[in-house]
Formats: C-alpha cells, sequence, structure tokens
C-alpha cells in the first residue's frame, strides 16, 4: 500500500572521501517523513547538509548508506521514476542563455513531457505571472541576474510535477516578485503539490513553511511547524533598547550577559538573551538604567533565535 | 515528446541560434578537400594509388568533419556547466544513456547532411567517382562515426570538468589521431612503426570504411574487420562516457 509521506527519508548518510584529507560526514543519519501538500523548509547554517540531501532526493547524488524515496520511488534504485515526479531550482543560477525567455520555458515543458498543444498556453500565463511578458523574446544571456533566476524559478510554474525542490529560489529576486511567488508557492501546495525548500532567508521559513527542519552537522537539530520550535526557546527573548545616546562600555555589558546574538546600531541595542532564575525583567531594567530610553521592546524568540542557539556549535 | 526527442529538440534550438555554425559545418569538409585535396593533387601527385588525390582524400575529409563535430559536441558539456543548465538537466526525467544519445544525434543529422553535400559536390566539382552501391555503408559509417567519436570525447569533457584542460586534450588528440592514421596518406610506404600505431588507430579503421564505401579502394574482409572494430570502440566508449556521466549525478 502506497504511504501518505510524499518524502521518506531513512537513516541517510553521506561521507564525502577526500584525497590525503579526513573524510566529511555531510549527513549523519538522518531520518524523516514530508506529509503530500506540504511546504517544507529545510534550514540549516552553510555545511549543514541541505543541499546535499536535496542532491539525493533530487537522485543527483547517492547516499553512502541509509533510504530515500519520493511518492514510494526509491532515488536509488528508480532514479528515472523519481526524476518524473519532481521538479528542481537549483542553487546555482540554470538557464538556456542562448535561447530566448519564450524558449527556455518550453524547453523545460518538453523535457517533463507537457504536450505542444498546452505549451504555449503555459508560457504565455506564466510569463505573465512573472512579469517577463516584455522580454519573452529576448535571450537569456541579454537579461540581469535577477531576471535570469526569475526565468529559472518559472519554469517549474510551467510543469505539474506532484513534488517541487527549491533551493534558495528567492536569491536575486526584488520583494514584490518574491512575494508573489511565495504566494503561488502556497497556492501550488494548496492543490497538492509538496514543496521543499531551503533558505538563509529565516522569515521566508517563518512565513510560508507548514514544516520545519532545522539541519546542524548533517543531523536533525529540531522539527516541526513553526510553534513546536518555538517552545524550544522557552524563556529566550529578543530585547531592543534605543537611546537617545549611546551609553559607555554598553558592549562589555552586553557580553556579560551571554546573549545568543547581539547587534549595537547606532543608538540602538538589539539583543537575544536566555532569562536566568530572575527572569527577563532585570535584565530589561539594567539595560534601560543605561541612559535616556527613547524606545524599548521586549519579544518572544523569532525562529532566527531558535535557529542561532541551535547551531551556534557550528558557527562557533 | 520522448526524452530522447526533447533532448534533439534543445540541441537544435541551440544550434540554430547560430546559423553560421551550422553553415561551416555542412561546408568546410568541402572546402578542405578543395583547397588542401586538389592542392595535393597538383603538386605531388598520387601514382601509386591509381587514383586521385582528392578521391583518396575524400573519405578523409568526411572522417575528419565527423571527428570535428564530435568534438564540439562533446565541448558543450563546457557550455551547459557554464549556463548552469548541467545539473538541471540531470534531474530531467531522462535517463543518462538518453541524455548522451540526444545531444549527438541532432549533430549526427548535421553530420549526414554535411556528407551529402561533400559527396555530392566532389563528384560534380572534382569528377570523383562515386560508387552509389556504397551509399548506406557511408551513411552508416558517418552515423556511427560521428557518435563513437562524441562518446569518447565526452569521456574527457565529463571527466575533466576543466574548458582550457579540454581543449589542451583535443589539440593533442587532433594531432595523434589525425596525422598517425590513413586520413591525409596510404599506410604501405611509412615506416613499420608509424604504420603499426596508424592501424591501430580508430581514425582509420573509420576512413578506411568511409574510403571503401565511396571510391570501393580496400580489401573487403579487412573493412569488415575494422568496421566490426570501430563497432566495438563505440560501444565501449559510450559505456565508459555513461559511468563517467553517472558519477556526475
Amino acid at each position: 500500500m502506497a504511504n501518505s509521506a510524499a518524502i521518506r527519508v531513512r537513516d541517510i548518510t553521506k561521507v564525502y572521501a577526500r584525497r590525503g584529507q579526513p573524510d566529511v560526514r555531510a549527513l549523519d543519519g538522518l531520518s524523516f517523513d514530508v506529509e503530500r501538500g506540504t511546504i517544507f523548509g529545510l534550514l540549516g547554517p552553510n555545511g549543514a547538509g541541505k543541499t546535499t540531501l536535496l542532491r539525493i532526493l533530487s537522485t543527483l547524488a547517492r547516499p553512502t548508506s541509509g533510504a530515500a524515496s519520493v511518492l514510494d520511488q526509491d532515488v536509488v534504485t528508480s532514479p528515472l521514476e523519481v526524476r518524473r515526479r519532481i521538479s528542481v531550482v537549483i542553487q546555482e543560477t540554470a538557464v538556456e542563455l542562448f535561447l530566448s525567455v519564450r524558449d527556455n520555458l518550453g524547453t523545460f515543458a518538453r523535457f517533463h513531457g507537457v504536450s505542444v498543444g498546452d505549451i504555449r498556453a503555459r508560457i504565455d500565463r506564466v510569463l505573465e505571472d512573472f512579469g517577463l511578458a516584455a522580454d519573452a523574446s529576448r535571450k537569456v544571456i541579454d537579461l540581469s541576474g535577477g531576471f535570469k533566476r526569475r526565468v529559472q524559478v518559472a519554469k517549474v510554474f510551467m510543469v505539474d510535477t506532484p513534488v517541487v525542490f527549491l533551493d534558495e529560489f528567492t536569491t536575486g529576486m526584488d520583494p514584490i516578485l518574491k512575494r508573489s511567488v511565495m504566494d503561488k508557492l502556497r497556492g501550488e501546495a494548496s492543490r497538492g503539490r509538496t514543496i521543499v525548500l531551503t533558505t538563509q532567508i529565516l522569515s521566508e521559513v517563518e512565513e510560508l513553511c507548514d514544516d520545519i527542519l532545522i539541519l546542524n552537522h548533517g543531523r536533525q537539530a529540531a522539527r516541526g511547524d513553526l510553534h513546536t520550535l518555538k517552545l524550544l526557546s522557552q524563556g529566550v527573548y529578543d530585547v531592543t533598547v534605543t537611546f537617545d545616546e549611546l551609553p559607555p562600555a554598553i558592549e562589555q555589558e552586553l557580553a556579560a550577559l551571554d546573549p545568543i546574538r547581539v547587534s549595537v546600531t547606532h543608538n540602538t541595542v538589539e539583543v537575544t538573551v536566555k532569562e536566568d532564575h530572575g527572569g527577563i525583567l532585570p535584565v530589561v531594567a539594567a539595560l534601560a538604567a543605561r541612559g535616556r530610553v527613547l524606545r524599548l521592546e521586549v519579544g518572544g524568540a523569532s525562529l532566527e533565535d531558535i535557529f542561532v542557539e541551535l547551531t551556534k556549535g557550528a558557527r562557533s | 515528446m520522448s526524452a530522447l526527442s526533447a533532448v534533439m529538440y534543445r540541441e537544435g534550438k541551440i544550434r540554430a541560434t547560430n546559423a553560421l555554425f551550422i553553415f561551416w559545418d555542412v561546408v568546410y569538409p568541402l572546402g578542405y578537400l578543395l583547397v588542401f585535396g586538389v592542392g595535393m593533387n597538383e603538386a605531388i601527385g598520387f601514382a601509386r594509388l591509381q587514383t586521385s588525390y582528392h578521391a583518396f582524400f575524400l573519405a578523409g575529409v568526411l572522417g575528419m568533419a565527423g571527428f570535428g563535430i564530435a568534438s564540439n559536441t562533446a565541448w558543450s558539456f563546457f557550455m551547459d556547466r557554464d549556463n548552469g543548465i548541467f545539473f538541471e538537466m540531470l534531474t530531467y526525467p531522462i535517463s543518462r544513456a538518453e541524455y548522451l544519445l540526444g545531444k549527438v544525434l541532432f549533430n549526427v543529422a548535421i553530420g549526414v547532411v554535411q556528407a551529402f553535400v561533400t559527396v555530392v559536390l566532389a563528384r560534380v566539382v572534382l569528377g570523383v567517382a562515386i560508387r552509389p552501391e556504397g551509399f548506406p555503408l557511408l551513411v552508416a559509417a558517418v552515423v556511427i562515426g560521428t557518435a563513437g567519436w562524441f562518446f569518447f570525447y565526452a569521456i574527457f569533457a565529463l571527466a575533466i570538468r576543466r574548458n582550457d584542460a579540454f581543449n589542451t586534450v583535443t589539440s593533442i588528440f587532433y594531432f595523434v589521431f589525425l596525422f598517425a592514421s590513413s586520413m591525409f596518406y596510404p599506410l604501405e610506404p611509412l615506416p613499420a612503426v608509424f604504420r603499426g600505431i596508424a592501424l591501430a588507430n580508430p581514425v582509420t579503421w573509420h576512413v578506411d570504411v568511409m574510403r571503401y564505401a565511396t571510391i570501393g579502394l580496400g580489401h573487403p574482409q579487412t573493412i569488415a574487420l575494422e568496421a566490426a572494430g570501430f563497432v566495438v570502440f563505440t560501444v565501449v566508449s559510450f559505456v565508459v562516457a555513461l559511468s563517467v556521466l553517472r558519477r556526475e549525478g
């Protein structure tokens, strides 16, 4: 019987052997499922194993051990069947530079078996959706980097593959298009497509993903929806204080709080701290007493705070 | 549309963006034959062949043209890498074998057109006596020859990854394979060592088959052996190229 998971990963390990250097364990016994019709976010610092995982799921790499399947098709034993069910936006810009925007979309659709009669209508729709209609006949080599990325992402909207992989898909996109693409992705997911994305922009994950996996050193650091992950950071607060004049030696005082994250910009101090036994208020009071406060804000932890906290070891 | 025809369609689309490139591919063997072949024929003459040099050299330019198309097609892997499309294509619903075959099939078609134009004009302009009964063998030799050399070059294009290093390799191959073969001259008068190297060279096998197909030069048994040798070379090159491509993803 077919399982309900769109993607199933079991105890996947990927080791890269390097001549004369120690092996790199990019994935280390990772297991998880992705339900059909969800938007699944993969988060992690550089080198956490996100792209390696996407390469395995899109049949570009083989796991060293373990198993993975996409819609019940094993990525190692049935790679072609997997590829019939996926479309992929890889991390690097991937376009046919010498073809027009229209031909880029059409060629991609032909590879995915869209009928010739259907292709023209789809191209017109996607050109409109992505603001590319005016450039339809231009060769992609003549477009800016952002437009090339736009063409690349537009391609996956030409086809109906049930699973879509997006590796850092918003790179180079302006905020308006980004929002529009995110809306489209939500629409695709509501129609039953499963979207798996990686990104470094955590606000995108907060806004878009139903399910989030944080990877660190090739292992699962945390997993769940946004609310579940936020529970992991109970007792972690973001404190923002704007002074009329930055108090002297404030940096040392902030360092003494052992913050998860700290930034000082002009007269504003932003610090993420874990409350101690006395709670957060004494910390806020101590900070506020250091000068004349123009603005004070205290909030619960963001996904970024959780991310930083969970992956601290990898970044230090 | 089948996966194979989708790859061919893509190759055709890309090649069609440069009509001059296609035109050059089609006419350059003829130009080579007219300039080099006629020049050699007039300057030196090849009485021992019992035929004109341009008749002898016709198969040589066809072999050279197939060799050139194959190396250009293999070079396009670097263009695909530069465009970033190489890895994206490996996620398309096509097998690795279809990717390799589709990439060369469009260019094989160009090779057949090129051979047709060259043979017809060699007959009309230079008066080379072409054997019509050899045409099916000639078409087979052009198709398998171009594909075989493409698979051979693809091994290096996929394994080397560096455009400049690949260019060095192709320069070496052009020098070694083309000159140590029966492409430009008959092998009989050559020193034994040179002749031995040339006889072991797949370019010699390929050109000899086309020479037999066009002007009937050669012994049928030897030609059959050389044809079989070239088919084996093609199959082995395909298998190795496929395995190198599979290592990529």
